[in-house]
C-alpha cells in the first residue's frame, strides 16, 4: 500500500508540473523544453533554504517559487523574441546551462546531489499526508488554470497565441503577456519542485535533464496539449505503466533502462496511433500552433 | 604570457579533438538543410554506429575494416527506417515542430535506454589502448592518430562537397532543400532525398564515432551531448550553410580547449551551453561574414 501510495505522490507532483506546462506550452504557444530547469530552481531552493536556514517548509517552497518566477523572467525577456524551434533551442542551451551550474557548483551537492534535507512528516505518517498534500495540490493547480483560461485573460491568451499580429494591432502588449503566462507557468513549477524536494529529501542534477523535458512534454502531448485534463491523464498514464514491470523483481541495471524502454515505446506508440492526445483539444481553436499544420517539405531551409 | 608553444599544442590538439565534431555537425546541418527538420534521433543513430562498432571489434573480434562499414550499414538502415516509418508519416499529417521534436528526441532516447540495457553504462572505447606514436615537430606533439583524425575528417568533407557538386543525387539534395514541391515537379522523389541524406549522414555520423570512441570513453548517453554540439554548429554556421556549421564546431571546440588557460575544464561545458543560448538569442540565423564586393572589371564581359 505504501508502495502504490507513494507512486500516488510521484503523479500528484507530475500532474502540478505538467499542467503547469501546459498553460505555457499548450494554452500560450510558447514552445521551450526548459520547464524541468524550473522544477529544480524551485526543488533547489525549497532544499537548500530547509538544510541552511530551517524555515518552515511552506515558506521554503514559496520561495522556490519566486526563485522560479525569477529566472522565468529572464528567460523569457531574453529568448521570447525568438519562436518555433529557435525558442525551443534556446531553452534546451538554458536549461542545460543552469544544470551545468548546479552540477558543478559545491554548495549545491554537486554532481552527487543535494542530500540531507530535513524531514518535515515522520513516522507512519508521512507518505499519506504528502499524499493528501500533493493531491490537495494537484487539484488547486488544476482548478486555477482552468480558472485562468476560462476567464477574459484566458481569452486574451487564446487571442495572442493564435494571431498574435492581430492582438498586438488591438493595442495589446502580447510580450507582457507572455512574460506574465511564463512566470505563472514556471512559478508553479518551482511549488511542484518544492514538494518534491520534501518528500524525496534527495536532488540530482540528472532528475531535472533533458529526459525530463521529453518526459513532462510527452505527458501534456499524449494527454492533450491545451486541455484542462489531458496533462493529468498523461501523468498518470506515463507514470503508472512503467511501475508495472517493478513487481517482476529485476536488477536495478535492468530496471532502470527497461523503464525507460517502456515508457518511450508508448510515447512512440501513443504519438502515431493517437496525435491529438487522449483527450483531444476541443476544436481549431484549442490546437496549439506547435502541434497543428506545419510545412516540413524544406522549403526555404 | 603563456608560451607560443603551448598554445600552439592547444591550437592543434583542439583541432584534432573537433575532428569528429566537425562531422557531427555536417551531418546534423545537412539533415536540416535537406529536410527542415532538427533530427534529434540522429544521437541514436550515434550510439548504434559506436555500440555496432564496440560488439565487432571486441566481442567478435572482427577487423576494423569490417567493423566500419557494417557499423555504417546499421546506422544507415535506422536512419532511412526512422526516415520512412517514422517523419515520413509525421510530415503526411502536417504535423507540427513540438511532434517532430517529441519523435525525433524520444526515439533517440528509446535507442539509448535499448543500448543501456544491452551495454550498461560504463564508458567504453573501442580499442584496448588510446594511445598512440608521437613526433614532436617544432615543439608541438603529433600523433599519429591526430593526422589519421584530421585526414579522415578532411577526405569526408571533400566527398561530400563532391558528391554534392558532381552527382545526380547531390544534386536533387541541393534543389529539395532549396524547394522540396518545385523539386517533386521536375521529377525529383523528396522521399529519396531524404533517404539519401539519411544515408550519407549515417556514414558521416560512423567515422565521427570512429574517431570519437577511439579516444575516449563513451556511455550510451554520451550521443545526448554530442548531439547537442551538432546542433550549436549548425545554429552558428548558419542553417542552410553545411559546411559552416563544420567550421563553427571546430571554432567551438579551440575556443573550449583554450578556455582552459583562465577557467576550471568543468566548466567548458557552461561554455557551450552559454553559446547555444546565446547564438539562438543574438545570432538566431548564424553568424553571416561581410560578402566580399565583386570587383566591377571582373563582372564586366572583355
Amino acid at each position: 500500500m505504501e508502495y502504490f501510495m507513494s507512486v500516488a505522490v510521484m503523479i500528484a507532483i507530475f500532474v502540478i508540473l505538467a499542467s503547469s506546462y501546459n498553460l505555457v506550452i499548450g494554452y500560450g504557444g510558447l514552445a521551450t523544453v526548459a520547464h524541468p530547469i524550473f522544477f529544480a530552481l524551485g526543488a533547489y531552493t525549497a532544499g537548500l533554504l530547509a538544510i541552511h536556514t530551517g524555515l518552515s517548509a511552506p515558506l521554503c517552497i514559496a520561495a522556490g517559487a519566486v526563485v522560479a518566477i525569477a529566472a522565468s523572467v529572464l528567460l523569457a525577456a531574453s529568448s521570447l523574441r525568438v519562436s518555433g524551434d529557435y525558442l525551443l533551442i534556446a531553452s534546451l542551451g538554458f536549461q542545460l546551462g543552469l544544470l551545468q551550474m548546479i552540477r558543478n557548483f559545491e554548495w549545491t551537492g554537486g554532481p552527487g546531489g543535494l542530500t540531507d534535507i530535513p524531514a518535515t512528516i515522520t513516522g507512519a505518517a508521512r507518505t499519506p499526508a504528502y499524499l493528501a498534500i500533493c493531491g490537495a495540490a494537484a487539484a488547486v493547480t488544476v482548478a486555477f488554470i482552468a480558472w485562468i483560461v476560462r476567464g477574459p485573460y484566458g481569452r486574451a491568451i487564446t487571442a495572442m497565441r493564435d494571431e498574435e499580429l492581430a492582438f498586438t494591432a488591438l493595442g495589446r502588449n502580447a510580450m507582457n503577456l507572455k512574460i506574465v503566462l511564463f512566470a505563472i507557468g514556471c512559478g508553479i513549477a518551482g511549488i511542484a519542485g518544492g514538494l518534491y524536494a520534501f518528500y524525496y529529501q534527495y536532488l540530482s542534477p540528472e532528475q531535472f535533464d533533458v529526459l525530463q523535458s521529453a518526459a513532462i512534454l510527452t505527458m501534456v502531448v499524449l494527454g492533450g496539449m491545451g486541455t484542462t485534463w489531458g496533462p493529468v491523464v498523461g501523468a498518470a498514464l506515463l507514470l503508472a505503466v512503467p511501475q508495472a514491470i517493478t513487481f517482476l523483481d529485476l536488477p536495478p541495471a535492468i530496471m532502470a533502462p527497461a523503464q525507460g524502454i517502456i515508457f518511450t515505446g508508448l510515447v512512440l506508440v501513443f504519438l502515431f496511433l493517437r496525435p491529438s492526445g487522449l483527450i483531444g483539444a476541443s476544436g481549431r481553436g484549442a490546437m496549439p500552433a506547435a502541434l497543428g499544420v506545419h510545412d516540413h517539405s524544406g522549403e526555404g531551409a | 604570457m603563456t608560451d607560443p608553444i603551448v598554445l600552439l599544442q592547444i591550437l592543434w590538439t583542439g583541432a584534432v579533438t573537433a575532428s569528429s565534431y566537425v562531422l557531427l555537425t555536417v551531418a546534423f546541418s545537412l539533415t536540416q538543410k535537406v529536410t527542415g527538420l532538427w533530427n534529434f534521433a540522429q544521437a541514436g543513430t550515434m550510439g548504434i554506429a559506436f555500440y555496432a562498432m564496440y560488439f565487432l571489434l571486441n566481442d567478435l573480434g572482427q577487423p576494423l575494416f569490417a567493423a566500419l562499414p557494417v557499423a555504417a550499414a546499421l546506422a544507415g538502415a535506422s536512419g532511412i527506417a526512422t526516415e520512412v516509418w517514422g517523419l515520413d508519416v509525421l510530415r503526411a499529417r502536417n504535423s507540427g515542430n513540438l511532434t517532430f521534436f517529441i519523435f525525433t528526441l524520444i526515439l533517440a532516447e528509446l535507442i539509448i535506454y535499448i543500448l543501456t540495457l544491452l551495454f550498461g553504462t560504463e564508458p567504453q572505447t573501442l580499442f584496448p589502448s588510446i594511445l598512440s606514436p608521437v613526433h614532436i615537430v617544432g615543439g608541438i606533439a603529433i600523433g599519429e592518430w591526430d593526422l589519421w583524425a584530421v585526414g579522415i575528417t578532411v577526405g569526408a568533407l571533400v566527398a561530400l562537397q563532391l558528391f554534392l557538386r558532381l552527382s545526380n543525387d547531390g544534386q536533387f539534395l541541393i534543389a529539395v532543400a532549396d524547394n522540396a514541391r518545385l523539386a517533386e515537379l521536375y521529377g525529383i522523389s523528396a522521399r529519396r532525398a531524404y533517404c539519401v541524406t539519411a544515408a550519407i549522414a549515417a556514414v558521416l555520423i560512423t567515422l565521427a564515432m570512429y574517431l570519437f570512441g577511439a579516444r575516449s570513453g563513451i556511455t550510451p548517453n554520451s550521443s545526448m551531448e554530442l548531439i547537442l554540439t551538432a546542433v550549436i554548429g549548425t545554429l552558428l554556421g548558419g542553417m542552410g550553410r553545411v559546411f559552416m556549421g563544420g567550421l563553427a564546431s571546430l571554432v567551438l571546440a579551440l575556443i573550449q580547449s583554450y578556455s582552459v588557460l583562465v577557467i576550471g575544464s568543468r566548466w567548458q561545458n557552461l561554455l557551450i551551453y552559454g553559446f547555444l543560448f546565446v547564438a539562438i538569442v543574438v545570432f538566431p540565423r548564424g553568424i553571416h561574414l561581410p560578402r566580399r564586393r565583386l570587383r566591377l572589371h571582373a563582372a564586366q564581359p572583355g
